[in-house]
This record gives C-alpha cells, sequence and structure tokens, in this order.
C-alpha cells in the first residue's frame, strides 16, 4: 500500500516575487514599473484580490496578504480623483504588507502609485492581458506552486493515453513491467521516483524529478536511459494520474476481484483513484494484463462497463427463464379443456 | 519500523560509489528501507532513487527500516553513513 505521510509530502510555504515575476514574465506578458524593488517579499497566500473597496477606503477586511490585481474599473475610479485624493488613496492602500500588484489590459499605473510603492518596497507590474484572463493565469499559476506534492516509489507508464501507476515492493517487478510497456509503444512518465502535485481539486499530475528524467534501473543491467533507447516517442514528461495497480506476489489467503463488480479505490491527496491488486504468478504476462486494465477503463469513461453489462445479460438471462416457467403455467391453463 | 537520522560526513557526498554500496547493503536484508529528504521518499533498495537524493556533505536524512531484520540492516546502514562511506 502507499505511505502517505509528513514525509514524503511537501508544499511550498511561500514563493518570492522575484520567482514569481522570473518564472512568468514571458507567460503572463509582465513589465515591472518598480525595477526590483520588493523582489524579497513572500507570496504566501494562493488566491489573488482586487483591491476596489480598499481604494474607495473600506480595509476592514482587505486580504492585503494576496497578489492584488487592478483592472479598469480601479484605474478609472482613480482617474476621476484628483493627485492629492490619489496619493491619499495609495498611503492608505501602500501602507499595507502586499506583495505585489499587477495592473491589466495594457494599463500604465498612475505616477502617485509608483513612487509610493517604490518608498514601501512593493513591486508593481503591468501586464498586456485583460483583467479575467490574467486573474485566471495567476491564479492558476499559484494553484499549482502551492499545490501540496507527495513522492511516491513506483513506476508511471502512459498507457493507451491512460496514466498507470505501478507499485509495490522492491524487486517485485516494476520496472520490468514499465519497460515491456514502452517496449509496445507505451510512453514512460517517472520510474523509482514519482512526484504527484495536486491539480485543481480532483486531478493528480505525474511527473519525474529532474535529476532522474527518463534513466530506469534494471535488476542485472545495471542503468538505461529510455529516451535514448527508445527514443522521444517513448517518454512524456508529464500525465495525469488515473490508476494504481499493486504489483504482488500471490497470496493464497488473499481475496482478488472475479467479477470486476467490487471498484476498490484508493485516496491520495484527498483524491480517490481506482486501484487494482494485481498478484503475479509464472506465465501470467502482467503486461498485456496492464494494457487491458487500461482499455478497460477507456471502455467504461465512453460509458461501457464490461462487468455492468455482463451483470445485466445474467439478470436479462434469469428473468426470461423465469418468465418462460410462467408461459407454460399459462399454456397449461389453455390447454385445461372444461 | 526502526527510524534514524543520519548526516553526510564525507565531502564527496553520497555519489555513484557509496550509493551502489549503500543499495547493495540495503538488498541484502529482507526488511524495507526508506530515505526521506526533502519531501521525498526513496526506497533504498534502488540505485536510481538514491541517487536522485544528490546528498551533499552535511544534509541530514532521515531512514526508516521496516521488516523481520530491521534491526540488523539498520545497524549496517547507520554504521555505513557514519563512517562517511569509508572516504574520511
Amino acid at each position: 500500500m502507499i505511505k502517505i505521510d509528513s514525509r514524503n509530502t511537501k508544499r511550498k510555504e511561500n514563493i518570492s516575487v522575484e520567482f514569481f515575476f522570473e518564472t512568468a514574465r514571458d507567460k503572463f506578458k509582465l513589465k515591472s514599473y518598480t525595477g526590483e524593488i520588493g523582489f524579497e517579499k513572500l507570496i504566501c497566500d494562493q488566491n489573488i484580490h482586487r483591491p476596489g473597496l480598499a481604494l474607495a477606503g473600506f480595509v476592514d477586511l482587505f486580504t492585503y496578504n494576496r497578489v492584488q490585481i487592478v483592472g479598469n474599473t480601479e484605474l478609472r475610479y482613480l482617474q476621476q480623483l484628483d493627485s492629492t485624493q490619489r496619493r491619499q488613496v495609495f498611503e492608505r492602500l501602500l501602507q499595507f504588507d502586499i506583495p505585489c500588484i499587477i495592473v491589466t489590459d495594457g494599463n500604465t499605473p498612475p505616477e502617485e502609485m509608483v513612487s509610493i510603492a517604490q518608498n514601501q518596497g512593493i513591486a508593481v507590474f503591468g501586464s498586456e492581458y485583460s483583467t479575467t484572463k490574467l486573474s485566471y493565469f495567476v491564479g492558476d499559476f499559484l494553484d499549482d506552486q502551492f499545490a501540496p506534492r507527495v513522492s511516491i516509489h513506483g513506476s508511471f507508464v502512459d498507457v493507451y493515453g491512460v496514466g498507470m501507476l505501478f507499485i509495490g515492493k522492491s524487486g517485485i517487478g516494476k520496472s520490468e513491467v514499465a519497460l515491456d510497456l514502452v517496449e509496445r509503444g507505451h510512453r514512460l512518465v517517472a520510474d523509482d521516483v514519482v512526484i504527484l502535485t495536486k491539480k485543481g481539486e480532483n486531478v493528480l499530475i505525474g511527473s519525474g524529478t529532474k535529476l532522474v528524467k527518463h534513466f530506469m534501473e534494471v535488476r542485472g543491467i545495471g542503468i538505461v536511459d529510455v529516451k535514448s533507447m527508445f527514443g522521444v516517442r517513448s517518454i512524456r514528461f508529464q500525465k495525469r494520474l488515473e490508476i494504481i495497480i499493486e504489483l504482488e506476489l500471490w497470496d493464497n489467503t488473499a481475496t482478488y476481484t472475479r467479477t470486476g463488480l467490487d471498484n476498490k479505490t484508493i485516496d491520495i491527496l484527498d483524491i480517490e483513484l481506482p486501484y487494482v491488486k494485481l498478484p503475479i504468478l509464472p506465465g501470467k504476462n502482467v503486461t498485456v494484463i496492464s494494457e487491458v486494465i487500461a482499455l478497460n477503463y477507456l471502455l467504461k469513461h465512453f460509458g461501457y462497463d464490461t462487468a455492468k453489462e455482463f451483470e445485466n445479460k445474467l439478470k436479462e438471462s434469469i428473468r426470461k427463464k423465469t418468465e418462460e416457467k410462467d408461459n407454460r403455467t399459462i399454456n397449461y391453463f389453455e390447454h385445461d379443456f372444461e | 519500523m526502526i527510524e534514524k537520522e543520519v548526516t553526510i560526513v564525507n565531502n564527496a557526498g553520497l555519489h555513484t560509489r557509496p550509493a551502489a554500496t549503500l543499495v547493495k547493503i540495503a538488498a541484502k536484508y529482507q526488511s524495507e528501507f526508506f530515505i526521506y529528504k526533502d519531501g521525498l521518499a526513496i526506497n533504498g533498495k534502488s540505485i536510481i532513487g538514491v541517487m536522485t537524493l544528490a546528498a551533499e556533505k552535511g544534509s541530514m536524512l532521515n531512514l526508516s527500516f521496516e521488516g523481520p531484520d530491521e534491526e540488523q540492516q539498520a545497524e549496517e546502514i547507520v554504521n555505513y553513513f557514519n563512517r562517511g562511506f569509508d572516504e574520511l
């Protein structure tokens, strides 16, 4: 089973404004109006805020510790104030410990804003994107940065587009199964150390570590580079995790599913994922079985649940038999001439 | 389950040779051996995993041993760490 505790989970507590700017600069078409001022500040909250009410003077519940986004509405409001009023507004707003401010839609921030922000050591950025678009981008970026991640020992392969994670004790043959799947044209995401990142509320994205990438250890051979050996089509960098398969030696006392109706799930970072326990036996081709599991998953995804279909057929057949019996009783009455 | 904390003491850190030896020692025993560092959970019987750590001098690692022969395994491995992978 997968062990998840504080030792293998990680969540960023904060990111620096510098990291945010350097990473997101090109993606969000950002430019800085305050040079490198305020780059050492930390963003500790993944949410964003539009400081409309705070600009108007209501600062009671001002979530100042978030990235502040100033759009057309805020700027129009500021335009109709005179310079002294604007100065007052910004002096009140920027006394708070704001991580950074982004002005959207290619607008230039008011002079008063830039000069007071500079004094307070707060970065002011501008973006070409509209407020709605930028809010989405920044929200998604921060969501990803602050997402919880967990590191798991296993092999992660994309089989027919289905992300399958193989887990099990060391030496059971996870890497060998992965290698076999790659040989059959599937794509390796990561071997040995798999890092799963929570994306949104119900998606886990798996990837390898920077150092290992697509290297793999095969017992008896040593280290193998899958990318150079099987080519670029045999790898991918990230994949959504969809099924977890635990390989284990055949255990007489354990019960394995026979019909597929009893779907087991496993909980990782509060996300439920289908979980299959696969016993290993001599003569059992785990690779082919894995492919079948992936295809079955795809069928289910497209609305065809094999186990359910079979169950329905069985039910139908039983129902017909009982009906036939009823028919016979009626037939009996028909032939009963009185 | 036994849990230990060790520090890398040799100058070169946990590079290829000690990683290979570490994995070899770990694999002699039946018990599961895991290394935890910076939110990574590494199976100590896997060479790639151990090398992923790229643990430098002075870094601290948490070790866990679980299985029928965990005591002997823990002793030999912790000893190997403390000897600085025989590079001191």
